[in-house]
């Protein structure tokens, strides 16, 4: 299988960024600081777009800098795609009741 | 290091040397399209209709960008339908405008015996006020006399990586050289604010950057709509960023590390130097207008471009008169749209430089542009409207 690289922005963080194109399978080699880790992607990820670096339960922060970049709207794998379609965002959201401030 | 720029009476520093034509229409458009050297501003906002904060903004657009560090000499005419108004009168903006040592002239359909007259007489002034402009050599100056306004945009998981990142490294080293340098876009600091405001010279600076975001994100919320089916934009998704929050994150980091001054409104020129959060919103067509009327000398688009597609040829954003930059981190853009990319970051991400070393390449290349070489935008003639940034109702 070939080896990919993603980047983690922070020790913090619970996704990486991906910075190759990554087919089902692949080795993702992640590093952060001095550190190397490697996960295996369970599904396709674009150039640019966010792999779990562990399980996120539903309702869990999911954090990129350091910083909260919104729940997981579902329970996320890991190696798999975080995006719109299991990340949600919290803030400015109009279509939930009142909004949620973090 | 420093770079080669016009010295203005008032003692700010140009990079660029046009004779500017205000404010937009007839007879502005026309003696730009017959005289080479002008710069003119094309938009629908003349003020008419419009409250008095909206119209002040508009007067403050109009004298901000005559007193452009880049403007030589400024023609003002007084044929637009705001010109009524007192904050928009000719005598009123010739006045500002002249306080700072330039050249001013007015014309007026009036007195000087029609437009097609005003017209001729402004043609005939124009000429003669480029071909002065054109006697001034550019002198080797300190980089404090920079004035930067930077958005971002397109932007995708590259900006936030690379891209800001190098602008944030210039922005450093711009504001430790006694420069000013501008971002804004508050609707992309949601998320992002605490970190900012920790950065504010004063509690109260701190506070107004937390207000200006409470502010923005009670309006978004009064919509009712999910915020990401408005921002992050559709090309923003498409290049993989997944909330607002996540854009803002990387946004910031093209505002460096270096303290927050001040919180401006657009077109607010500061009235000391350093780092400053302006409280516009993200579109283009606004947004550079009015970082050249709070006195920008140059601006720039750090672009992420993953989400844009058949995109070779890019139009820019209307600058007026402050010299426009592409930048990129994403090498799908870059080999999409080189022609028009003035500089490229995406080398962090492939591992050929680090941080520092592309922040000090991107110096060297606004050194280049601050100093005479063109921007990629400035080789097209093509110039887009202007949509200023006025928040009242109109009546």
């Amino acid at each position: 299988m070939a080896v990919r690289r993603a980047l983690i922005m922070h020790p913090k963080d619970n996704v990486a960024t991906t910075v190759e194109e990554i087919q089902p399978g692949d080795q993702v080699q992640v590093s952060s600081g001095g550190e190397v880790r490697t996960l295996t992607a369970v599904e396709a990820i674009p150039f640019g777009f966010k792999i779990a670096l562990q399980e996120i339960p539903q309702g869990a922060i999911i954090m990129k800098y350091g910083e909260t970049i919104g729940k997981a709207g579902r329970l996320i794998a890991r190696g798999a795609l975080v995006h719109v379609h299991n990340l949600e965002g919290t803030r400015a959201r109009g279509d939930l009741e009142g909004g949620e401030k973090r | 290091m420093s770079f080669f720029g016009y010295i203005r009476p008032d003692g700010s520093v140009g990079t660029r040397n046009y004779v500017l034509v205000i404010p937009q229409g007839l007879i502005a458009k026309s003696i730009c399209d017959f005289v080479a050297g002008t710069r003119t501003i094309l938009t629908v906002d003349h003020g008419s209709g419009r409250t008095a904060n909206d119209r002040e903004r508009i007067a403050r657009v109009l004298i901000g960008l005559g007193r452009n560090p880049n403007v030589a000499s400024v023609i003002i005419h007084a044929a637009s339908p705001g010109v009524g108004y007192p904050e928009l009168k000719a005598e009123r903006l010739a006045d500002e405008i002249a306080a700072s040592g330039k050249r001013v002239e007015v014309i007026d359909p009036v007195k000087d015996g029609g437009v097609y007259e005003a017209i001729a007489k402004g043609i005939q002034l124009a000429r003669m006020m480029v071909y002065e402009a054109s006697k001034l050599r550019r002198v080797e100056t300190g980089d404090e006399h920079l004035c930067l306004g930077v958005k971002c945009g397109y932007s995708d998981t590259t900006s936030g990586i690379a891209g800001n990142p190098a602008v944030g490294y210039l922005f450093d080293k711009i504001v430790k050289a006694g420069g000013t340098a501008f971002f804004g876009e508050t609707t992309e600091i949601i998320g992002a604010e605490h970190a900012l405001a920790k950065r504010a010279v004063t509690p109260d600076v701190a506070k107004a950057i937390l207000n200006a975001v409470a502010h923005r994100e009670a309006l978004a919320k009064s919509t009712g709509l999910d915020i990401r089916t408005i921002n992050p934009i559709p090309a923003n998704i498409k290049g993989g960023l997944s909330s607002l929050e996540e854009k803002s994150l990387g946004a910031i980091h093209k505002a460096g590390t270096s303290p927050i001054q001040e919180v401006l409104q657009y077109a607010e020129k500061p009235k000391n130097k350093g780092l400053f959060f302006v409280d516009n919103w993200m579109g283009s067509y606004s947004i550079f207008a009015g970082y050249a009327a709070a006195g920008s000398n140059l601006v720039m688009f750090q672009l992420g471009g993953g989400g844009l597609a058949g995109r070779n040829l890019l139009e820019g954003s209307p600058s007026i008169v402050s010299p426009f930059l592409w930048l990129t981190s994403n090498p799908k853009t870059y080999a999409m749209a080189r022609d028009n990319i003035d500089f490229y970051s995406g080398t962090v991400i492939e591992g050929r430089e680090d941080p520092e070393q592309v922040g000090e390449r991107l110096y060297r290349t606004v050194i280049d542009i601050a100093s005479g070489t063109l921007s990629r935008s400035e080789t097209l003639t093509y110039v887009e409207p202007i949509d200023l940034y006025l928040e009242e109702p109109r009546f």
